[in-house]
């Protein structure tokens, strides 16, 4: 008689079940874990006398084995120990030759591997980054590239995993020295730049990488490296911004959640949902994280910018393409002007592409405006604007290139207004009669610049009143190459004025002599206000902008201080205080400059360090004397300092002024009007009924019965028409009283 | 109302039948995708036009490529084919294809899913040349091995014949070749689940997958357990004679200098594969074979055959084959270790 088989041994060939069960139970399924072991390394034999064959003909594939075994071999270790050495091995022997499914299956498998912790981070990148650099396959690379950041950004996740990215780092930096000519140095670029896009690397190291990729031989890897030094920071700070956009509706989830059919799915989506609004909230009420740009984390620019100027730009052998000399050039060019950096040869290289039939030549005068600094002689500087405006600005040149030229010009003088000679200078202003828009525009910028930094260059009838009138006061003073100004804080003599007004109120109330304040009543309100260092005037009330840091450590530095006051540390407290230094001519207080006082680096300043009420008050009393603001000159002033200096000036900047004259075709100002105006057009009403509509919010009555059907409103009418009068009078009587008494469910009972 | 009115008719619009005219093409329905593709060159498919039929060799090499075919029935035919060709051929010519070409294509349909397309792969390396067969015996023992661990009882059971098959006809190749003895015989523990630690445990273990003739398999697996043993331990009965003739006088040792007539006589040196472990060694003498067994398996096979022969019957007969093969093979070396 045959026996009746039990439902486990009629599926025969299925390791899907067996997966599942011996991921139930593992103790009990260890043999038949062991002999599919086996099978697998007889298939894995089979598949190495000759690697490059498919192996799909079987009915069970290498394909699902391998599969099975990755899937559990965590509860096997011992018995699976050399599991995972198999696949390294298999795979940097022979990924170039195995089929692209089962070559896909081990990359898949080792990473699952390495998330049950069975291998390390190192192991595993150490076996896949070799293979990136050297396959042949385009699926291939991307799947590695893909595996390599999320194993990375994955044990980055809870904290920095210091010890993996320096051993990454170091692979890269190394792929980078060792060969400088090929294109295998482009997956560091790549490699870092994805990492640093997405913060998981902020430090100086990855920035040595790409450094290090810029100095290399290969045009792709050149290019890479300079291009991450011009928009990786723009890059990150835009991801940053993008993965805060999406979120959650916690109010319409939980409404959602008490109507919709209660699951335990759905109970832990709204679970998780909440933990991630959560989450979020933490994170925007953290301190924000100090991430410095690629550029400010580079060690030693100035060699960096020399080294590169002279291997890929001035060496006659570099093969660069002209485009990619650009971008190069224009990374030195921030660099230079960034850090001030002093390369002189910079300058004459570029005045033979200042021509206007030089290629993309808007892109050279915005690398040459963007190389200037207050630290570039001027002498070096002036045969290059004599060259601009010989070439550029003449009455026989076409207006977009004399409105270029003089933007550039500007561009150049507003960082170093001392290239600038009066005939020169009294010359381009002239061009403000042009008759095009552009060239006017770009004269009248030129001038209002000169008006602020250098009046007396001008004409004595172009100088303008403020200008004149400071002149003739004395009140500016000429600016001279290589002078820095002196370190202040805007407002500063607003608030020693409040101080010795509060000063003399109190001694007034303590009934002594009002002038002569003391020394020693000096250091004991010095004393007071240390004490209470959080706000010293009690209705100020707190912003909450300020972290309570554990101050104990910085207590005592700041006593030790108050100590050496005698020795005098001034040097050193200024430059605590000299964090905004403004830069020459931009100061507002010209218009204020009747009084001829030259003004002294304020006492307030060399003596005391500001306590944050200080700093308070001190916005306060700015915010008061808000009149001078609104003067147009420091309007503009207030416009620079918007523009971070981080920002590049690109082509677009100096070709700005051109495009105000020119003409727009139909077209162009029809999209322009179009533009600022979303969607098609609407009335507020339709636009309120929409918002509503989308909101999920009811209809009234009213709108419900405007919208009913003409066919069921018309019984209803009918019936109207047939009352008696008594009838109609009793519907009417109580119309009446309903709107007395304030509708149907009227409130006066 | 006007909007539900206008609603309608543009519902409507999606749904309106198209009118068809008579002499006029039919429209073309929305969903229509344009499928035409434009050639560059155009490939005429003809079948080949040569009056006299194709060689014996051209049809062998096209079954054989035959067989790697989708349908089961298709791939058996193509062996049947080849079996015929091979066995009615007149000995002494040679093959229509030679064994090295015909064996790599086959040896994969030890692991086919159809039952008739390996009775037929078995057939077929029968009527194979013996010589032949020897080597290329590891490659077959290879896939013999994954067969032996399939999960399908089947191919199991199949995987038996085909060794038991291979025994018969190079056992001494099968025994000695790289990886050949200490992987079959860790293959034949995990098979009858002699395993050496799995003694501590209370229930008896059921591995998953095996069938209900579970003892008449067990059975067949023993039978050929003792055929593998007997190739691998017990010594070869006629000696080769050294070549002691007088003919060639002034040459001594001969024999000892002419290069060896196995295949790949310089496997052992593994001088182009990766490094191999203890398990994937060859083991070419037979005292090496008795340390490996004796390390490896003797003790979980004596335990397994005693609890067979207490069982009795077909298993207990097996058992006791098995038990005598051991004590044969592994006879002298009790001695050695004495000493």
């Amino acid at each position: 008689m045959k026996r009746k088989l039990g439902a486990l041994e009629k599926v025969d060939a299925d390791l899907t079940s067996l997966q599942y069960k011996v991921r139930r139970d593992p103790p009990s399924y260890f043999e038949d874990h062991q002999q599919q072991y086996m099978q697998y390394q007889a298939l894995r034999d089979l598949l190495l006398q000759n690697p490059s064959t498919s192996d799909d003909t079987g009915i069970v594939r290498l394909n699902d084995l391998i599969d099975f075994v990755a899937h559990t071999a965590d509860c096997y270790p011992k018995a699976t120990a050399q599991f995972s050495d198999d696949l390294i091995q298999i795979l940097s022997l022979h990924h170039d030759e195995l089929q692209a499914d089962l070559r896909d299956k081990m990359v898949s498998s080792l990473v699952l591997l390495r998330n049950k912790d069975l291998i390390d981070s190192a192991t595993l990148l150490n076996t896949l980054f070799p293979i990136l650099v050297s396959t042949h396959s385009k699926t291939l690379r991307a799947l590695l590239f893909q595996k390599i950041i999320s194993d990375l950004r994955s044990s980055n996740i809870r904290s920095t995993n210091h010890r993996l990215n320096r051993t990454i780092q170091t692979v890269l930096f190394n792929l980078l020295t060792s060969d400088r000519d090929s294109t295998k140095g482009l997956w560091a670029v790549k490699i870092t730049r994805e990492l640093w896009k997405r913060q998981i690397w902020t430090d100086a190291r990855a920035v040595d990488i790409i450094k290090e990729a810029c100095l290399s031989e290969n045009e792709k890897v050149i290019t890479g490296g300079v291009r991450f030094f011009l928009g990786g920071d723009k890059e990150r700070e835009e991801a940053a911004d993008e993965s805060s956009d999406d979120d959650i509706d916690m109010k319409t989830l939980r409404h959602q959640a008490g109507i919709n059919k209660k699951t335990k799915k759905k109970a832990r989506e709204l679970k998780q949902a909440a933990a991630t609004v959560k989450r979020k909230e933490r994170k925007k009420n953290a301190p924000h994280p100090l991430n410095f740009s690629a550029l400010h984390l580079l060690h030693d620019p100035q060699g960096f910018a020399e080294t590169l100027f002279s291997r890929h730009v001035q060496n006659s052998k570099s093969k660069l393409s002209l485009e990619s000399k650009l971008i190069v050039l224009q990374l030195v060019s921030r660099l230079v002007g960034l850090h001030k950096l002093t390369v002189i040869s910079l300058y004459s290289y570029l005045l033979k592409f200042l021509t206007p039939r030089q290629n993309s030549v808007t892109s050279f005068l915005a690398i040459l405006a963007q190389a200037t600094h207050t630290l570039v002689p001027p002498d070096v500087l002036e045969p290059l604007i004599q060259k601009i405006a010989n070439e550029f600005v003449s009455e026989a040149s076409a207006q977009e290139v004399a409105a270029a030229g003089l933007n550039a010009i500007r561009e150049i003088c507003a960082r170093q207004p001392l290239a600038m000679s009066d005939t020169l200078l009294q010359d381009l202003v002239m061009y403000r009669k042009s008759k095009d828009k552009g060239v006017q525009m770009a004269a009248r910028g030129l001038l209002s610049l000169y008006r602020e930094v250098g009046a007396e260059l001008l004409k004595k009838r172009d100088r303008g009143k403020d200008a004149t009138i400071a002149l003739i006061s004395g009140g500016t003073k000429e600016q001279r190459f290589g002078e820095e100004a002196a370190g202040e804080i805007q407002g500063i003599d607003l608030l020693e004025q409040w101080k010795t007004e509060e000063r003399r109120k109190r001694r007034e109330a303590a009934g002594l002599p009002a002038d002569a304040a003391t020394d020693e009543e000096d250091e004991e309100d010095e004393a007071e206000n240390w004490k209470n260092w959080d706000v010293e005037s009690d209705d100020s009330d707190d912003s909450g902008g300020w972290i309570n840091v554990g101050s104990d450590s910085e207590d005592i530095n700041i006593s030790d201080s108050e100590d050496e006051k005698e020795n005098g540390p001034a040097a050193k407290k200024a430059k605590l205080a000299k964090s905004e230094t403004p830069r020459p001519g931009e100061n507002g207080s010209k218009a204020h400059s009747e009084e001829p006082i030259q003004k002294q680096i304020s006492k307030l300043l060399t003596s005391t360090i500001l306590t944050p009420a200080d700093l308070k008050q001190l916005r306060a009393l700015q915010e008061s004397a808000a009149v001078k603001s609104q003067m147009p000159s420091s309007k503009r002033a207030a416009l620079l300092a918007a523009r971070h200096a981080d920002d590049a000036i690109t082509a677009e900047t100096i070709e700005a002024a051109a495009a105000i004259g020119k003409k727009s075709t139909k077209e162009e100002k029809l999209a322009m009007a179009k533009s600022d105006k979303e969607g098609k057009h609407q009335s507020t009403t339709a636009k309120r009924k929409e918002k509503k509509e989308a909101e999920g919010k009811s209809t009234t009555n009213k709108e419900k019965a405007r919208k009913k059907n003409f066919l069921m409103t018309l019984g209803k009418a009918k019936g109207k028409n047939k009352r008696s009068l008594v009838d109609i009078k009793k519907t009417m009587r109580g119309h009446i009283e309903r709107s007395k008494r304030g509708g149907k469910r009227g409130n006066r009972g | 109302m006007g909007s539900s009115a206008k609603k309608k008719k543009e519902k409507k619009k999606d749904f309106q039948k198209v009118k068809l005219k008579v002499g006029k093409t039919k429209p073309k329905a929305a969903n229509s995708t344009d499928t035409s593709f434009k050639a560059k060159a155009i490939a005429l498919k003809q079948q080949s036009l040569s009056t006299n039929a194709p060689t014996v060799e051209a049809q062998c090499a096209h079954q054989i490529s035959l067989l790697n075919h989708k349908s089961d029935a298709q791939r058996r035919d193509s062996l049947a084919y080849l079996t015929t060709v091979i066995s009615t051929h007149p000995p002494g010519s040679p093959l229509p294809q030679p064994a090295s070409v015909i064996i790599p294509a086959i040896q994969r349909l030890v692991l086919d899913g159809s039952n008739s397309v390996r009775q037929q792969m078995l057939k077929l390396v029968q009527s194979l040349p013996k010589t032949d067969i020897a080597s290329h015996t590891d490659s077959l023992l290879l896939h013999t091995r994954a067969g032996l661990t399939h999960l399908s009882t089947d191919i199991r059971t199949f995987a038996l014949d085909m060794l038991e098959w291979l025994l018969s006809v190079a056992g001494d190749e099968v025994v000695s070749c790289a990886g050949g003895w200490a992987k079959t015989l860790k293959c034949f523990l995990s098979l009858l689940g002699w395993q050496t630690q799995v003694g501590d445990k209370w229930s008896a273990i059921r591995t998953y997958g095996r069938g209900a003739s579970d003892a008449k398999v067990q059975a067949k697996q023993m039978n050929t357990l003792t055929t593998f043993l007997r190739a691998g331990l017990i010594q070869p009965t006629e000696i080769v004679a050294v070549g002691a003739g007088t003919s060639n006088f002034p040459l001594w040792q001969t024999e000892h200098h002419v290069l060896s007539e196995r295949s790949s006589a310089f496997a052992h040196l593994n001088l182009y594969g990766a490094t191999r472990d203890e398990e994937a060694e060859m083991y070419e003498d037979r005292e090496d074979r008795q340390r490996v067994f004796h390390e490896l398996a003797e003790g979980a096979i004596a335990a397994g055959i005693e609890q067979s022969t207490k069982g009795g019957g077909e298993l207990g007969r097996a058992g006791a084959h098995l038990c005598k093969a051991m004590k044969e093979g592994m006879a002298d070396f009790h001695r050695v270790d004495e000493d």
